[in-house]
This record gives structure tokens, sequence and C-alpha cells, in this order.
């Protein structure tokens, strides 16, 4: 088993890093935000922490934590001006926003290293602490996605109106995914210069933004499961089609565009839809209707909104 | 003034690539991030089929029209209704037309590449010349001159068919409520079809002409375009071909400005810098009639 | 029901924790790794008698993606390379045996290949990768896990970092100067640059080398504009800087935006020689055809030049690959690839630690190799005479050889960015 994560040691690495970065992504798609500032936070997140590490000889996980909280003031900030777009215009703000990042990146001048970018970023950051802060992360983004938050986060993602008028501060949940998404984005920038002891621009371009999303897209948007899903395909996937050889962007691309297509919640969304159909044919068989509640991803949505409403008039009723 | 030319010739690719992405997005809400492929996967067939025989302008120019029309039509058949079809709601598919967009752009893309390993591919062997008309201190080639003219007059007859014919009319139905236009006797899907076809015949168009104004482009230079398509018509306001011009214009202008009085590394900050600034400020860019929707 | 959403919770938490768990105990019981030595044996100088029968050699370099053409080039130097000192029986009865990893011109893939075989004790040296990007990132793992690693192109800072890594390609703005000798044959005394900030080389050309030599020979630079990597149409910064009216125009891009330029820079009305840089090179201006003549650039290898040595590497090398006139890219990878050999045998041993040693031994002396002769390596980079070469429209014309390699602009680790490669 060691041997194998020596010989596999960097795309073990990828994997947990690709698992951050699309959790930057997926947390905000979840609340209903379509922002893709995951990527430029990931591109501040791998700056700061290479300029602080070069500059000052910060300690490893004292610089992912510096540039976490940096990325997510940065989200935070982003989100205020632009929470108010939705759908397709946030996202192509958020993309613009990403680009931006990349060229102040090229056109930094020595503080980033131009065109070279930055390198010789070496800590004592290794494999344990990245695997031990992706868990981290991962175990929060997780129970979020349990109980009331989770709730209260449906209700915000798919009715924003209803969710207002029991008093859920819809502004407030959509801030917080962009604060999130920054400290997501930032940390897994800042893990991978520190493993990989150097950034260029190019890294961080348009092309992570395809990334992250290809691993939400097919993945599974609607849950932490499908980002781990997704990082493990798309960071071992090329891997697997090293037979192919030349053709594997081909074959990458039309993974993504058949997952587009016939996989609209990702594969994670096909394990969710075929433990409801299961489900709803043993319920039938037991002829009881009520939905359960628990381990199960996404029931109904309605049934989530009267159930926030009931609690929402419960604490009412309590005041 | 020289300057102003290269400006207009630079505005008028843009508006040439940039038509077809707001025609589609404007009236059947399909944002198609293929575009740019489409763009450049015409010319690269243009050039395949020149390296067998020494193609005339017009061969060419057809060859980049047929191409960018069936690419584009296949695309939508076999991609986007796909897509709409089991979506749940609007917004969903939006998005799942947008990656679908993106990873069907790789595959022309990777095919190009391998073709070419990436070294840029031009139109030597076609009889067509390009040349300089000068008059006074200041010259235009024949393709630059070209380009603007097409781009006027197409971006005219697009507006004007819209605004006037019945299926232009009926096309912008769909694009306010595609439910009532349906239910008002509009064939959706034929005129959705009509407009993924012409969509992709001027992005075809585009390519054979950027490729004789520059001499080669590259399998990347789809890409490229496709931001800068985005800026002009986010700019000029989604849903509006006076828009497309505006927001064409306006960035080739800017690019233009911040080339020639800065170093000239800033420029494509200019452009994401300008797609921000609209989307705060007016989202509905200068002449946007699609109304942005807010939570 | 907010008991069983409790419950679910605790469960939740339990189990991941197991899980989390679980990961560290298997990263922790990763073995940590360390230096081994594969056959060892006395290290007398120039014994070959202690060598193992094969001595396994990794290339890791880009064969397929944006850079591949000149991994693949470098390749097929080594290949002749290894397969003539085989042939030879250059270490005796032992052989060399190299195996390709592709490092699909990404930067993890390229670390990722590097830390297999530095990771295969029976690896003895790796060649590093072609592109900058990629050789950055793979050196600190050479480095630390001590495998000789030995880089073609590659000129950036961060390449050369210790004793176990060797550059056997000059950076560009090393040998950029010897074009100064054509400037002053023409008697320019004006010159408008046009340069790309696509890569940290040909940024430093444009922003920094060139001007510096336009200085020295008392040129005035009547404009300079930078580009983007993203630019295609040059129209505007090409009419701007002819607007300067300068003697000479340089074009300073890389390989795909070459022909667009000299098209456009034609169009304008200029018909004068153009300074270049070798990423115009293998056929890069053939799109541009008649306009694209013209264009002068200086660089370290060019299959016509007439040292010795040279003359039997491409001989050698056509023989092999089919009449094929070889690139650069494989002249400096098949005199690294003899570097190696030679300080292999130098140690007597396949071991890591002692083939180091045997490299600083062998990089004292100078030879003559492909890239030319008198060749010295001055802090693990290479040093050659150079040429310079003019397009002419079908193929590259010698115009003329450096008549040796200058020292006079070494400078291995000075600030700001860097020079050569892809």
């Amino acid at each position: 088993m060691s041997d194998f994560l020596d010989a596999n040691a960097v795309l073990v690495q990828a994997t947990f890093i690709g698992l951050v970065l699309a959790l930057s992504v997926q947390v905000p798609l979840r609340m209903g935000v379509f922002s893709f500032a995951g990527a430029g936070s990931y591109g501040i997140g791998a700056y700061l922490a290479g300029i602080v590490t070069l500059r000052y000889e910060t300690p490893g996980l004292l610089s992912v934590l510096i540039a976490a909280a940096v990325a997510a003031v940065v989200g935070l900030l982003l989100g205020l001006v632009i929470a108010r777009l939705a759908g397709l215009y946030l996202a192509m703000a958020t993309v613009a926003f990403d680009l931006i990042i990349s060229v102040i990146a090229i056109n930094g001048g020595d503080l980033t290293g131009g065109p070279t970018g930055l390198y010789g970023v070496i800590t004592d950051f290794g494999t344990l602490q990245l695997i031990g802060v992706s868990i981290a992360v991962l175990v929060l983004v997780a129970l979020s996605e349990v109980g009331r938050t989770r709730r209260r986060v449906d209700a915000v993602r798919d009715d924003p109106e209803l969710a207002a008028s029991v008093g859920i501060s819809v502004r407030r949940y959509r801030l917080v995914a962009f604060a999130a998404s920054g400290a997501l984005g930032g940390a897994a920038g800042a893990m991978n210069i520190l493993i990989r002891s150097t950034v260029t621009p190019m890294d961080i371009g348009f092309g992570l933004i395809v990334l992250a999303l290809t691993m939400i897209i097919v993945g599974g948007a609607r849950s932490w499961k499908g980002a781990v899903l997704g990082a493990l395909i798309f960071t071992w996937l090329p891997e697997v089609l090293n037979a192919v050889g030349e053709w594997q962007p081909l074959i990458y691309g039309l993974i993504v565009a058949l997952a587009a297509i016939f996989l609209p919640r990702g594969i994670h969304g096909l394990f969710v839809d075929a433990q409801r159909a299961l489900q709803r044919r043993r319920r039938r068989a037991a002829t009881s209707e009520v939905a359960s509640v628990g381990d199960d991803d996404a029931p109904d949505t309605d049934s989530e909104v009267i159930e926030t409403l009931k609690e929402s008039s419960e604490v009412e009723a309590t005041k | 003034m020289q300057e102003l030319i290269g400006a207009l010739s630079l505005a008028s690719i843009y508006v040439l690539f940039a038509l077809g992405m707001s025609l589609t997005w404007g009236t059947i809400d399909i944002l198609n991030f293929a575009h740019g492929s489409i763009f450049m996967f015409s010319s690269f067939t243009a050039y395949l089929l020149l390296q067998r025989a020494p193609l005339p302008f017009l061969v060419m120019v057809l060859i980049g029209i047929v191409v960018g029309a069936l690419l584009s039509l296949l695309i939508q058949v076999l991609a986007f209704e796909q897509i709409l079809k089991r979506a749940k709601d609007k917004r969903s598919a939006e998005m799942q037309i947008l990656i679908g967009g993106i990873g069907i752009a790789i595959v022309p893309l990777s095919i190009a590449q391998y073709y070419t390993k990436s070294t840029p591919f031009g139109f030597e062997g076609s009889p067509f010349e390009v040349t300089k008309l000068t008059f006074g201190n200041y010259w235009i080639t024949n393709v630059q001159l070209m380009t603007i003219v097409l781009a006027a007059v197409l971006g005219v007859a697009t507006s004007l068919w819209l605004r006037r014919s019945r299926q232009g009319l009926a096309l912008r139905a769909i694009g306010v409520d595609s439910e009532v236009a349906s239910i008002m006797g509009v064939d959706r899907r034929r005129l959705a079809l009509g407009a993924m076809a012409v969509s992709g015949a001027l992005a075809g168009l585009a390519g054979i002409l950027l490729t004789y104004s520059l001499g080669a482009i590259t399998p990347e230079s789809g890409d490229t375009l496709l931001v800068k398509a985005f800026a002009a018509i986010i700019l000029g306001g989604v849903g509006s071909t006076a828009g497309v011009y505006a927001g064409s214009f306006l960035l080739a202008a800017a690019e233009t400005v911040v080339l020639t009085q800065t170093n000239g590394l800033w420029v494509d900050a200019v452009s994401f810098g300008l797609i921000f600034l609209v989307l705060l400020v007016r989202p509905s860019g200068l002449f946007g009639r699609k109304e942005v929707r807010r939570t | 029901m907010h008991d069983e959403v409790f419950r679910g919770r605790r469960r939740f938490a339990v189990r991941s924790m197991v899980a989390a768990g679980a990961l560290i105990a298997l990263a922790a019981c990763s073995s940590g790794s360390s230096g081994g030595s594969s056959g060892g044996g006395a290290a007398t100088g120039g014994d070959t008698s202690n060598l193992p029968a094969t001595i396994k050699v990794v290339s890791t370099n880009p064969t397929t993606g944006v850079v591949a053409f000149a991994g693949n080039a470098a390749n097929k130097g080594y290949d002749l390379a290894v397969k003539e000192i085989n042939e030879q029986k250059f270490l005796g009865n032992s052989t060399i045996q190299l195996e390709k990893s592709d490092t699909k011109s990404t930067a993890a893939t390229a670390a990722q290949v590097a830390t297999t075989a530095i990771g295969d004790k029976s690896v003895a040296a790796l060649f590093g990768s072609v592109s900058s990007n990629e050789a950055v990132a793979q050196s600190p793992l050479a480095q630390k896990g001590g495998v000789p690693i030995i880089y073609t192109q590659a000129g950036s800072d961060g390449v050369v970092i210790g004793d176990y890594t060797y550059r056997a390609t000059p950076l560009m703005r090393e040998y950029y100067p010897i074009i100064k000798k054509f400037i002053q044959e023409k008697g320019y005394k004006s010159i408008g640059i046009i340069y790309t900030q696509a890569t940290p080389t040909l940024q430093n050309i444009g922003g920094q080398t060139l001007p510096a030599i336009a200085k020295e020979l008392g040129m005035t630079v009547t404009g300079s504009i930078g580009v983007q990597g993203t630019t295609q149409d040059y129209a505007a910064p090409i009419s701007q800087i002819l607007g300067g009216k300068p003697d000479v125009v340089s074009i300073l891009l890389v390989g795909a935006q070459n022909p667009t330029a000299m098209k456009q820079l034609r169009q304008a009305g200029y018909t004068g020689e153009v300074l270049g840089n070798s990423g115009a090179s293998a056929g890069n201006l053939k799109p541009a055809g008649a306009d694209g003549a013209g264009m002068v650039w200086p660089v370290d290898f060019n299959y016509q030049q007439t040292a010795a040595s040279s003359k039997k590497f491409v001989a050698a090398y056509k023989a092999a690959n089919g009449a094929e006139d070889p690139l650069n890219y494989a002249a400096e990878a098949y005199d690294a690839a003899w570097f190696l050999a030679k300080s292999i045998k130098q140690a007597g041993s396949a071991d890591r630690a002692k083939i180091k040693d045997g490299m600083a031994v062998v990089a004292k002396e100078k030879f003559d190799g492909a890239l030319g002769s008198g060749l010295i390596w001055v802090d693990r980079d290479l040093q050659v005479p150079g040429v310079v070469v003019r397009w002419n429209g079908e193929k590259e014309d010698l115009l003329y050889e450096a008549a040796g390699v200058s020292t006079s602009t070494v400078s291995p680790t000075s600030s700001g960015s860097s020079t050569t490669g892809p």
C-alpha cells in the first residue's frame, strides 16, 4: 500500500487538491449561487502562500490558513458587489473575476514572478498535512449537508422567495456561499503550491474553471460525495486513458459532453435517483406514504420546504 | 488614423463572430461555448481541403459557411436538444448547455491539434492574394475591407430579418416566452435549428476571413475570440444586434487605446474588466432588451 | 424526528472520523524515501568493470501536448546518443537502457513521472523536461531525491538549483548577443521592438537583453511594445512601431505568432530585415510564405554549422532518421546524453551520488559536441558558440557562426525573469 502511495504520490495529492477545488465551486452551486470564483480564489491562495513562504518563510500550515482567510475576504467582497446578479450573468461575472486574477498574476512583475510564476516554494507541508486539511474541510462541508442547515440551504436554492418569507436571510446565505467558496479555493491553491513548489499564471487560467466544473458536473453537483467522485475520476482518468495516447483530450471532451447531456445530476445523482426509486418501490409495497428523512440526500423539495416552514413556525411559537 | 482602420477591422471580426452567439443566446437561450471551436474547425476543414486542390476565395468561404452550419446543427441535435429534453428547469438547462458546450468544444480542438501539432495553419496555396489598397498615408487590405463591409451588411440584414420577417418575429417570440410561442403555432424546433445553422454559418465565415487576414491561426485561436465575443455581447446587451455592434466597437476601441497608450500587456484585462464593470452597473448592457433576473 | 436526525449526524460524524483516521494511518505508514545505491563498486575514474549490466535512464519529456514538438525532437537526440554509446561499448560491457515517460506538457504530470522514476531504485539518472514550467517542478524533486538530472532547453530560473541538476542548453540571453555582428555590418542606428510576454525568455530578451545590446552599439530604441500571449492581430503594435521609423524592427514572438506578425509587417510596408528568435525555426514561418523571408535570429545550433563534431552528429542523425535535418533540440539532447555517459564512466559506478560526483569532474573539461567545438560548462549550464541564421522563405540559411564561446555575459543566477526555451 505504501509503495502504491509513494509511486502515485502526485496523483493522490492531486486528488485531494482537486477535491477541495471542486468543493469551492460545488458549495455555492448547492446554494443556487452560480459562482466560479473558486478558481480565482485558487489563484489568490496559491500566489499568496507562495509569496509569504518565499519572503517570510512562514510554516506551511500557517500559509494555507492565511491564504484561505484572505481569499475568503476577497470572496466576500466580490459577493457583496455582485450578489444581486443571477444565473448566467453571475457566472459570467465570476469568470471575468477569475480571468482578471490571472492577468494580474502575469503582470505582477517581481511580486508574482511574471510569466515564470513562483518556484522554490518549499516548506514542511507534506502529503499528511494535505490529507488532514482536506478531510477537515470535507467534514465541515458534509456537516452542512445534513439536518436543518441542509434544509435551509435547499430552500434558499430552490425557492428563495419562500425561504425569505419564512425569515431565512437569503442574502446572508449567499454571502456565506461566496466566502466559503473563497476559503475553499484559496486553501486548495495554497496547498497546491506548497506541494508542487511552483505555480505559473497558466495554472490558474480558464483551464482551472473547466476542471472544477467538469468534476462537479460529472461527479454530481448536489453533494460533497459528487465532488469526491468527480475529483477521483478526473485525477485518475488521464492515467487510465494513457492507453489511448494522443486522443486523450478528445475522449476527455467527449466524456464531459456526454455527462452534461445524460447525467444532469452527475454520477452521484444517478445513485441518488436509483436509491429513491428503490425506496419508492419498497414504500409502495409497505403501503406507507411518508417520506423518510435520514441519509437520503435529495428528497422532494416541497417536503423540505414544508419542514423548514414547520421548524420556523415552531421557533416562532416558542419566542 | 491607421489605428482607426485597424480597430474597425478588429471590431468587424468580433461582430461576425459575436453575431452568431448573440443570435442564439438572445432568442433560444443557448449560450454556445462551442462557437469558438466551430469557427476554428471550419477554417481548419477549408485548410485540409486546400491541401488537395488550389481553391479560389469564394469556394473557401463557401466551405467555411457550410461546415460551420453543419457543425452547429450537429451539436444542436446531438447535444443541446437532448439536454433540453431532460432538464428540470430553465436554469439548470442553461448550466448544462454551458458545460456541454465546453465539453464539446474540446473535440474539434483536439482533432485539429492532433493534425497540426498546434503549429499555425494558413491558406497559402490558395490563389487568392491579400492585396493592399492605399489612399494617401493609409492602407487597408482587401480582406479587411470585405470583413468590414460584410459585418455591416450581415448585421443590418440580421436585425431587419429579426424585426420584420415572420420567422424573425417567431424567433423573438420564442425568446420572450417559448411556451406561449408554441401555443401560437410556432415550430420551436425548426426555428431553433435554423438559428443554430445561421449562427454556425456566421462563425465559419468569420473563420475563413480571419485566417486570410492574419495569414495563419492555431487550433486555440477560437477560444481566445470566444472570450472577446462574450465581452462584446455583454457590453452591448444580449438580444440586440445593435448591441453587438456597439459592444464590438467599444471593445476594439478600448483594446487599441490600451495598446497604444500603455505597454500592451493589459489588453486582456480590459475585456475582462469591462465585462465585470458592465455586469455590475448595467447588466442589460447598452442596448439589451432581455430582462436580467434578480433575486 | 429530531432524534433520527441527531442519530444520523452522529453516525455520520463517527464514520467520517474513522475514515479520516484510516487515511492518516495509511499516509503515515508510507515509508520515507531513502537514497539507495544500485550496484556500487570502486570509484576509480574511467573504470567500467564494476558497472551493472544495464543502466536505466529515464527521459521525462513532453511527447504529447503543446510543447511535444520539442520533447519529441529531444528524445530523438537521446536515442541517437544512447545507440552510439552502446554500440561503441563506451561503458565497457554495460549498456544504457533508455526509457521515455511522457509529461503531457503539464507540470503535474512532469512531477509525477519524475517522482516515479526517482522512486525506482534501478534508475540511475534522468533527462529532464524541455519545458521550463515542468523543469521547475522536477528540479526540487531530483535534488532532494538525490538523482542526477540533465535538462535541455528549460531556460528559467529555478531549474539548475543544486549539484544534481545540469542544463545542456545555454540561456538565450547568453548567446543572443552574437547578433551584434549582424547589426554592425548592416549599420543600423535605430530599432523598434515588439515582444511577447508569453514566455519569460522572450520577455527578458525584448525587455532587457536587446535594449542593452542597442545601448552598447549606440542604437536608439524608437519604440518597444509588449504583447500578450493571446494576441493574434499585430496590426496595431506594428503600425505604432513603424511610426517611429526605426532602421530595423525586432519581432520576438512564440512560434505560432511569427508568421502572422511577418505578414502584417510586410503589409504595413516594412521591407527590411527582422531580428527574431529561435521560436521561428522548425518551419514555423512557412505559413507566411514570401513575407517570412528576412527574419534573422541567433540560435545555439543549426544543422549547417561547420564544426567537425557538429558535422559528425548531423551525418549520424540523418543516417538514423531518414535524411531528416536535426533540430537544435536533438543536438542538445545528444550532448546531454554523452555528458551523462562520460560521467558514469568517470564515476565507474551507476550509483546516483557517485554519478553526481562524476559529472562535477567531467564538467571541468572543454569538449567538442554536436553543439559545436570548445563547449564549456559554467555553473552546470552549458555554453556554446552559437550561430546566426536567416529564413529565406523556404529554409534557414546559415549567416555566420560565432568564433567561440563568449563568457562575457554569463550570469547563472541573476535576478529578474529568465530566458531560453519554450
